[in-house]
């Protein structure tokens, strides 16, 4: 293990982009208007993959799949940091995250906001297609993949489009782009319990450092199933896409895994069967008005949204909101798995729907 | 099992164990470490550890009457004191314990990987300047060999290594303030929020004047350090505790980064704060609360071998000399069955680290280290009085960690030549410990009261959240007849010995009674609790003093069985906690302290223990 550690340390990680090139790679990236638009993209693709990660979390049965469970959530946890790590560099930039209005609840099933519209995501219980869909969420993009600001294939190639404008930009720009409140970024003492140290973002290697965090998370490093974390102090871990395919392979890697090979580790148990038997893609809709599912649905939504306007406050100018988050997170996790254990038809359970509700 | 020749042996997974591990492995120095628990308890990859810590929490939420040691598994071949066991009459032989009485001792620890700091509730108040000179002070006990001031250092390291949240500020009481920590110290973490309730309790509490034998009192509430997750003190520098070879002691060095939150051994990301669970005893769910396994996942692990399931036996003597030649221990694989295999295990020095109680029964089992019929002796623990009632207003018990208040009035002060100094935690439990509740609140209003439904629930609704709690940790003083003993007649499973209990309730504890329930009459009053303490002549560890009856209960602070002193013919280990009689023999934990003071033992252990690895590392290093 110490082997991969320092090989992996060894490696030169932030590169610093080449500034005359930035510019042609930003495309349609084209002031820091765009800029800050594509950031504010950048935390609802982050936040688009909780409620299918969460209900496929929630889906399995107390007890039962320690290694899915403990997969999924991580993950979770890890795009949860994504999304704030996200925010702090919008308000970095002097920009103003926004994650309570309607259009940033996404419907589901749907594609990712700004996608090119290869697969669409739903929400369902734990299953071999569910997988299948987070795989394709975290597939890493193919060595020399173009930076794609809009329609983006993969979401590295999204990331990349922003850090390049994101070097032009603070190079172009007189006294530079990293102009934000300092008081607006969230750091460990705000954050934890999730994915990874979340720190300020407050200058353009702070920037890139974040993106490369969540880049190497979920796609891993280019050559490497591994993501970056032995940086940020924590133990070895493997990236997102890798995790997901050791459910899918029911398989571990080992800590000489490439990402070429499948996982050729101990096996895990998955067992598809230990899951609730949810309806994919709940909604209110499918409830008479004032039935006991509609208003059990119709809270569930109440807080998420309770919750997405606590982290709407936090990322403006309230860092303390997040404290508060904390009690909804865990309602929204014991109000889904009660849904998820309501009978509703066709032998198939009710399912918390993640919709936008006033 | 193994030929291989060690630096050190250590007996014992604890946190004594585990801080020895941690820093003599990073030292360089080769370990064994021996675990009479079972193996899944230490299972190293994320994967098992997460399931054997589920099954832990399985076992205690399946289980109806839940107990210190409920989520761990109950094993025949290393069996842990189960305090559902402790009985009102002496003498008996039912347990693990054989208690001759008069007295039950009724507190228990816990042989599994991580020992007891798996169910420990995570106070950890620092020891007071005068409770290290009882003696001089307060003709009292015993002074101990050290003083406070040469402890400090160590303290430090412990409370680095512990991971303590809390406010260095607010330790304000009888001789205890800012100079206790020096100018500029800061825990690690910031102080855990205080609970609703202790809001409600320090209204009237906070500055009230209580009268006592003709003396006054001014009584304040503060918050509790404690080991559990918060957030982390921006102001905190230390890193981590290292030999440095060339001053040959331990430093901690600093850093520029900030205090790195210890989560859950199996999820670095879970348990990064205290989340409220209020089940911190007997396990807490997400691993915010500081346990042992924690430190020991720092180890080096190339440089530590470890052996579960292995209960060490006998310490075995060179044929000429007295230096300890192995540790002789039984390898069971069946946990229930009879069979074991006999090994021994040797290295270059010995540490027994596995509680006051399994160190003594080892020692006299092996006949060593007790030329100063010493060993077994002095046992201690805090004597719990506990008072409860009903809050006028609802305080709403549970919300929080166990404990977040304390009342440091009565740790010291000239009263201590009369009776025993306490310290006051405020719990946030409500009548869980006296009554059960609430699972007899409900018991109560259904078979007794024949309720459900509405007016169940309102019942339950309007007392459950007023119930309240107060406890009087009062300061046992070291006694030679509190002791632990070993007879042929008593043995476990693997034909090791069962320990052997006499025990009492000397006078000053009584008085101590008396005068802490008079305290809490005053406080009662004082906020309108309407007070439903009882103590029954049928409870075990009943007393009488002065015509009134007091029942106190074990706060699982087992100490003194093999205390540490300034010369051999009055003590087993020296201040270096080395052993006077064997050079090669080190004792650590709990056992060494001479005397107990009102503080929670485990941290001023832990810091003990960063001396005994010095003198260890020291040892060494001079011999090579």
């Amino acid at each position: 293990m110490n082997a991969i550690i320092q090989q992996r340390q060894g490696r030169k990680r932030h590169k610093r982009k080449n500034h005359d090139k930035c510019y042609k790679k930003c495309g349609t990236i084209r002031s820091v208007k765009d800029l800050r638009r594509h950031l504010q993209t950048a935390i609802e693709i982050e936040h688009a993959t909780l409620p299918p990660y969460l209900t496929a979390l929630y889906s399995i049965k107390e007890g039962t799949n320690a290694f899915a469970y403990q997969t999924i959530q991580s993950v979770a946890m890890e795009e949860m940091l994504h999304m704030i790590l996200a925010c702090n560099i919008l308000n970095a930039i002097g920009g103003h995250p926004a994650v309570n209005r309607k259009r940033f609840v996404p419907s589901y099933p749907g594609y990712l906001p700004h996608s090119s519209d290869a697969f669409i995501v739903g929400l369902g219980k734990l299953s071999p297609d569910a997988i299948n869909t987070f795989l394709a969420i975290e597939q890493p993009a193919a060595s020399g993949s173009p930076p794609q600001p809009d329609h983006w294939d993969t979401i590295g190639q999204f990331y990349e489009a922003i850090e390049y404008a994101l070097c032009h930009f603070d190079l172009v720009t007189e006294g530079g782009i990293f102009t934000g409140d300092v008081s607006y970024q969230l750091d460990e003492n705000d954050y934890y319990g999730g994915g990874g140290k979340l720190f300020k973002v407050c200058n353009l290697r702070d920037s890139i450092v974040a993106i490369q965090e969540i880049l190497s998370q979920g796609e891993g490093m280019s050559d490497s199933i591994f993501d970056s974390d032995e940086l940020f102090g924590e133990a070895v871990d493997i990236a997102h896409y890798y995790k997901f395919n050791e459910i899918k392979e029911g398989r571990r890697y080992t800590l000489n895994g490439t990402p070429d090979k499948p996982p050729q580790g101990e096996k895990v148990d998955v067992d598809y069967e230990q899951v609730y038997n949810m309806q994919p893609n709940p909604s209110i809709k499918n409830y008479p008005e004032g039935s006991a599912l509609w208003q059990q649905t119709n809270d569930f939504n109440k807080t998420y949204m309770a919750l997405l306007d606590s982290i709407h406050d936090a990322v403006n100018g309230n860092p303390d909101e997040l404290k508060r988050a904390i009690p909804l997170m865990y309602d929204i996790k014991y109000k889904a798995i009660a849904l998820m254990k309501t009978p509703y038809k066709d032998g198939m359970t009710a399912g918390p729907s993640f919709e936008f509700v006033r | 099992m193994t030929e291989k020749n060690y630096d050190v042996v250590v007996v014992g997974s604890g946190i004594a164990g585990a801080v020895l591990a941690k820093v003599l492995t990073q030292a360089g120095k080769e370990v064994l470490m021996l675990e009479a628990g079972l193996t899944a308890g230490m299972a190293l990859t994320p994967q098992d550890d997460y399931e054997n810590y589920q099954s832990y929490l399985q076992r205690f939420y399946e289980t109806t009457i839940k107990a210190t040691n409920t989520p761990y598994p109950e094993i025949e071949d290393a069996p842990s004191i189960n305090v559902l066991d402790i009985q009102a009459q002496t003498p008996y032989e039912t347990g693990y314990m054989v208690q001759l009485g008069p007295l039950p001792f009724a507190s228990d620890c816990l042989r599994a990987p991580g020992g007891t700091t798996m169910h420990w509730l995570g106070n950890v108040p620092r020891m007071l300047p005068n409770d290290f000179q009882m003696k001089t002070r307060y003709d009292q006990g015993v002074d101990w060999p050290i003083c406070y001031d040469d402890l400090v250092p160590y303290y430090e390291m412990a409370e680095n290594e512990i991971g303590v949240a809390g406010d260095v500020d607010a330790q304000q009481g009888p001789d205890m303030s800012r100079s206790n920590y020096g100018p500029d110290y800061v825990f690690p973490m910031d102080k855990i929020p205080q609970s609703y309730q202790d809001q409600v309790w320090m209204k009237s509490t906070n500055g009230l004047d209580v009268s006592l034998y003709g003396q006054h009192y001014t009584v304040n509430c503060i918050s509790m350090p404690q080991g559990r997750n918060s957030t982390p003190n921006n102001d905190y520098r230390y890193a981590n505790t290292v030999w440095d070879p060339a001053s040959q002691s331990l430093i901690l060095t600093t850093t520029d980064e900030n205090y790195e939150v210890v989560g859950a051994t199996w999820n670095s990301y879970t348990g990064e704060r205290c989340e409220g669970n209020a089940s911190c005893v007997p396990i807490c769910p997400v691993q915010a609360k500081y346990n042992a396994l924690k430190t020991l996942k720092k180890a080096d692990t190339s440089k530590l071998d470890i052996i579960t399931k292995a209960v060490a036996s006998k310490v075995l003597i060179e044929p000429k000399g007295t230096d300890v030649a192995g540790i002789m221990y039984k390898a069971y694989t069946d946990p229930d069955s009879i069979e074991y295999t006999p090994h021994i295990a040797k290295g270059k020095i010995y540490v027994l680290a596995c509680s006051a109680i399994e160190n003594a029964k080892l020692l006299l089992a092996s006949n060593v280290a007790n030329s100063s019929d010493q060993v077994g002796r002095n046992l201690m623990d805090h004597m719990v009085l506990l008072t409860w009632g009903l809050l006028p207003e609802k305080g709403y018990p549970y919300r929080g960690p166990g404990c977040t208040t304390y009342i440091p009035t009565f740790r010291d002060g000239e009263f201590r030549k009369d009776f025993a100094a306490w310290i006051s935690p405020i719990d946030n439990w409500g009548w869980s410990w006296p009554t059960f509740a609430p699972g007899s609140d409900v018991t109560n209003a259904v078979i007794d009261n024949a309720m459900f439904g509405k007016d169940l629930r309102s019942h339950l609704n309007a007392d459950v959240p007023r119930q309240t709690l107060l406890h009087f940790e009062c300061e046992q003083a070291p006694c030679a007849d509190n002791r632990i003993t070993i007879s042929e007649k008593y043995k476990d499973h693997l034909d090791n010995f069962r320990p052997v209990i006499q025990y009492d309730a000397s006078d000053y504890m009584r008085k101590s009674f008396k005068a802490a329930k008079h305290v809490s009459d005053q406080i009662f009053a004082a906020n309108n609790i309407e007070d439903h303490t009882v103590y029954s002549p049928t409870e075990a560890d009943y007393v009488t003093w002065d015509g009134q009856g007091y029942t106190f209960r074990g706060a699982g602070h087992i100490v003194g069985t093999h205390r540490m002193g300034s010369s051999a013919d009055e003590s087993v280990v020296d201040k270096n906690q080395r052993t006077w009689d064997h050079q090669n023999l080190y004792l650590v934990g709990c056992g060494n302290m001479p005397t107990l003071g009102t503080s929670n033992p485990t941290l001023t252990m832990t810091a003990m223990t960063y001396q005994a690895a010095e003198s260890i590392l020291k040892q060494l290093e001079s011999n090579n």
